[in-house]
């Protein structure tokens, strides 16, 4: 989440009426901002993870396990820690294990059950630094917990089972249906109180006319019942306008349906962003990685459980696109175009639908050719000084609405800032984002966030996928890989992902060579000598007169198993995104040490791609599904939720070691 | 005659077999293959119009684009005695920035059955090839792979392989080599020096005959978490760093430097096809040293420029054993 401004928010219809104002404003603080930067040149690799949390409270008495609203307390209490550790006087970090180590950073997040920890200070590539990503993240859980109560810990779960249920699956308690979220399943309690949160939601709610609408199918089992009616929806609401939505057809059947941001938005993901040598090469990772979204998705895949009951997809991604879907009737196409100016295909929180690279390997036919822009923003940015791609990619993100705007940001424009560009950059939820460098920080370079994957239950696996990815961006900008494929195939990838177990039984779209057969940089030139040496240079071999006609964009990709595409091709034409990195490793000066942990690592990625070991998501279907009180109706009632969170903190800690619960996620084998 | 092969960066270019391989495995087809599709590459090009018209007068009658790719002189380069294999243009700039940007890390493997004798000589053509090629007065890291030691991490004593290669290193002359490099280091050519597959009883026994120190000690490891104890803390105390490789020890060997070379299908066309035909180089061939270099990115991690070089002795040129 971003910064969190203090003022005096906007309600929507006053919001609507300034969206334009702040759209302008914020186009004009890019463009001075990317003048200022664009020229930064090399900025070192930096790069964080952000881990987010539920706050899990047990009753051992009760039997049951509910999420603990304690966010701003904790928060509060770990302030005054850090507080301390500045001043240095803190014991934390008595035994010396985190010596030089700054504290973790711990931030609010929309879920008032919810927190989110990065590292002190970022990491760089030196391998020492990957060294510490996991026993950091060990440190940050453990000072999270010595923050809370007794009873309550971390868990990585991406969503609470019970979240939304008619029992009391909150601490405190309080009863559902408030007037920012209106849901018949949540309190407003249950979003962070600060005033940004409730108004996000709000005004999500009026800009779209309804409330949000979320429909997960359900995991059908011997027991359900077909066809499914969700059992806890009221159809007797008469409280807000809004309780009509559910009359009004807003559930489907053989689904579970959801109705508030906090459904979407109170699930923790897994992000990383790096910090590219300049912007070139920041706009190149932003289109490399792409591809690389649906694919991560799926193999951290971690979420079979919504509102109590099993669901027939492995993923939150589309629950938060829902959550978060601001698009009105007309947007959407469901009414004919009246009042907005065009219908939007996709959520804010959706797959990303631009490429950006200024790459002679980017063929038009990868890029949408039906992608949303605004012409007149374009038309600033490029007028501007900016190059097309760049200005499209802006244009396209600059035709939602801002959500929520301040009163006081509005007085005057003030080109220093970036508050009005980040104001739609920031609620533009894509699965990646291409951040400029901050407009007050001269140090902070161009950025690129991978925002894809699930949070897993252990910091080992959190530590495994996060430096996973950091070695395929150095892959990447080492090999010169070429990824691309049509952007459509990635947004068709995204919902592939979606399905049960897809890791091992969808097919996914992906580049058949990434090898690149582009000309090298240098033109190739002739010594004057006349000698037989300079007949051929070597750089003459890479300008081939004429070049190939490149052939039909269809066959440069297939549909691969997310094994071939992280292990290879069995018959050796795709080479696989882990023989890559080892590739990569290969190649530089790596100490025995830091090659263990690393192929551990890799290991776990490795047999989570070809089924050895399983994914988040299928070790809770099958928790659930053997436990003694499990009647195959697709029901996660509170006992097994709290046996399950039981097991969570056990493998957090045990992380599958001698045959311990969880052992199928980490270990493959018992012993 | 001298045989100079080189791949030219590999880690660009679109060279798939650089990957496609078992990684995991220790090998050399890295080096063979990244070699055989430079002198491919090579071999394919077809001198436009322009480039030919300064008269170079290579092409032996050939007309413009239809000329023979098995005549090697179209894309060899002869200089001072060496046949460039392919020709190299070392005015082409070898790094993107400056040089306090990079870490260069060079590897040389003494190839086994040459004389210990003929290496200081090597060592210097060795390294002055890479300076040359990447445009640089000095490397970081020259790590040394003597033929013959495997390193064996399940009982930690790095085993002379005698059968493999007819003779073991014998101890004295590793010594001796290492007064090159120290030479060399002393001339600050070489930042730091390392050796490849010693066990703990080879370095204790090799650390008191060095005036400087190897600062790394490469090993190859099948299971790289399996590492002797001993080895582990002898390198702490030692303040020797253990970097981990997956290099071939015998990386190339004769019969396979005849194969890239020789006039058959895989081979490059270089060499004669029968002792008596004029359709390339006659006599033998032996393969002296190689050497790999890689230029990374400090702050970023980014391999930019990986690459090896190959000396073969060719022909009336073989010196005779001592």
């Amino acid at each position: 989440m971003g910064l969190l401004a203090l003022g005096t928010p906007l309600e929507w219809p006053e919001a609507k009426k300034r969206a334009q104002q702040v759209r302008e404003w914020g186009i004009e603080q890019l463009l001075a901002n990317w003048r200022r930067a664009r020229g930064k040149e090399r900025d070192v690799l930096l790069w964080g993870d952000e881990v987010e949390y539920l706050v899990v409270s047990l009753d051992d008495a009760a039997k049951k396990a509910r999420l603990s609203l304690a966010q701003a307390e904790i928060l509060k209490s770990l302030a005054r820690d850090e507080a301390l550790w500045q001043a240095g006087s803190s014991e934390n970090d008595a035994n010396g294990e985190h010596a030089g180590e700054d504290p973790p950073h711990f931030h609010p997040e929309f879920g008032r059950f919810m927190l989110e920890a990065t590292p002190g200070s970022p990491w760089g590539i030196g391998f020492k630094d990957l060294l510490k990503v996991e026993s950091n993240m060990k440190w940050r859980r453990e000072v999270a917990k010595a923050h809370m109560a007794p009873n309550e810990s971390p868990i990585t779960l991406t969503t609470f089972p019970r979240l939304g249920t008619k029992d009391d699956y909150i601490q405190p308690y309080y009863p559902p249906s408030g007037p920012a979220l209106r849901s018949q399943f949540v309190p407003d309690e249950i979003a962070n109180p600060h005033i940004r949160f409730p108004t996000l939601a709000a005004n999500i709610r009026s800009r779209r006319g309804r409330k949000v609408e979320l429909n997960v199918p359900i995991f059908k089992d011997q027991n359900t019942p077909s066809p499914f009616k969700d059992p806890t929806v009221n159809y007797d609401l008469h409280l807000w306008p809004e309780d009509d939505d559910v009359r009004n057809g807003a559930v489907k059947d053989d689904h579970v349906y959801m109705d508030a941001m906090a459904f979407g938005m109170g699930s923790c993901c897994l992000q990383i962003t790096f910090q590219a040598k300049n912007m070139t090469e920041g706009r190149r990772l932003y289109d490399q990685l792409s591809p690389l979204g649906p694919i991560l998705l799926a193999l951290t895949a971690a979420t079979p459980i919504y509102k109590g009951f099993l669901v027939d997809t492995d993923v939150r991604w589309n629950q938060i696109s829902g959550a978060v879907d601001d698009r009105t009737p007309e947007e959407l196409g469901e009414a004919p175009l009246k009042n907005d100016r065009w219908r939007i295909p996709k959520s804010r929180y959706a797959s990303n639908s631009t490429y950006i690279s200024e790459d002679p390997r980017l063929r038009k036919e990868y890029l949408d050719p039906d992608l949303v822009v605004d012409h007149d923003i374009k038309k600033r940015l490029m007028d501007g000084g900016m190059d097309d791609l760049l200005a499209t990619h802006f244009a396209h993100l600059f035709i939602r609405d801002p959500l929520v705007i301040f009163s006081e940001d509005l007085e005057e424009l003030d080109l220093s800032k970036g508050d009005h560009f980040e104001n739609l950059q920031s609620t533009n939820w894509q699965h990646m984002r291409f951040k400029p460098p901050p407009s007050d920080k001269d140090d902070i370079g161009w950025r690129v966030e991978f925002r894809s994957m699930e949070i897993q239950i252990t910091d080992f696996e959190n530590a495994a996928f996060s430096i996973f990815i950091v070695l395929i961006t150095r892959a990447i900008l080492s090999f010169d890989l070429n990824f691309y494929i049509p952007i459509q195939r990635t947004t068709e990838n995204m919902e592939t992902a979606h399905a049960r177990n897809a890791v091992l039984d969808q097919k996914f779209y992906f580049r058949k060579d990434p090898f690149s057969a582009r000309a090298p940089k240098a033109p190739a030139q002739q010594s004057s000598d006349g000698s037989t040496f300079s007949s051929t240079t070597s750089s003459a071999i890479n300008t081939p007169p004429p070049s190939p006609p490149l052939g039909p964009v269809e066959v440069e990709y297939e549909l691969m198993t997310i094994s071939d595409i992280v292990n290879g091709c069995t018959d050796g034409s795709f080479p696989g995104l882990i023989p890559l990195v080892e590739s990569y490793l290969n190649s530089v000066n790596v100490d025995v040490e830091t090659r263990c942990f690393l192929a551990s690592y890799l290991d776990l990625i490795r047999k989570r791609a070809d089924g050895t070991l399983w994914t988040g998501a299928r070790w809770i279907r099958e928790f659930v599904a053997k436990h003694p009180s499990y009647k195959q109706d697709s029901v996660v009632s509170e006992e097994i939720t709290y046996d399950l969170i039981k097991a969570v903190n056990e493998v957090t800690t045990k992380e599958g070691r001698n045959g311990s619960v969880g052992w199928e996620l980490l270990r493959g084998k018992k012993n | 005659m001298k045989l100079i092969l080189s791949t030219s960066n590999i880690m660009q270019g679109g060279r798939p077999s650089v990957i496609r391989q078992p990684l995991t495995q220790k090998s050399n087809v890295e080096l063979i293959t990244s070699l055989r599709s430079n002198f491919l590459a090579h071999q394919h090009i077809e001198p436009t119009n322009g480039s030919q018209a300064n008269g170079n007068g290579v092409s032996n009658g050939h007309t413009n684009g239809s000329h023979s790719t098995k005549d090697h002189r179209n894309w060899t380069g002869e200089q001072n005695g060496a046949l460039y294999i392919p020709a190299i243009d070392f005015s082409q700039p070898g790094l993107a920035e400056e040089r306090s940007q990079y870490d260069i890390t060079v590897k040389l493997f003494y190839l086994p059955g040459i004389p210990a004798s003929r290496r200081c000589a090597h060592t210097r053509e060795a390294i002055d090839l890479v300076l040359k090629e990447l445009h640089v007065e000095s490397i970081d890291l020259l790590i040394v792979s003597f033929p013959g030691i495997l390193f064996d991490a399940d009982d930690d004593s790095d085993e002379e392989d005698a059968t493999a290669t007819g003779e073991p290193d014998d101890f004295d002359s590793m010594v001796q080599t290492w007064r090159t490099l120290e030479s060399l280091h002393e001339q600050g050519m070489i930042a730091q020096l390392g050796v490849a597959e010693f066990g703990s009883e080879r370095l204790a026994r090799f650390l008191p005959h060095t005036k400087v120190k190897p600062s790394v000690d490469q090993i190859n490891l099948k299971d790289c978490c399996v590492v002797p104890k001993s080895l582990i803390l002898y390198a702490k105390q030692e303040k020797i760093q253990l970097l981990t490789h997956n290099d071939c020890n015998d990386i190339l060997p004769v019969g396979m430097t005849r194969e890239l070379l020789g006039p058959t299908d895989k081979g490059a066309g270089i060499l004669a096809s029968a002792p008596e035909a004029n359709d390339g180089i006659q006599g033998d061939v032996e393969p002296q040293w190689v050497v790999k270099y890689t230029a990374v990115v400090k702050d970023r991690g980014v391999v930019e420029n990986k690459g090896y070089f190959a000396l073969a002795d060719v022909g009336t040129c073989v010196k005779s054993r001592p």
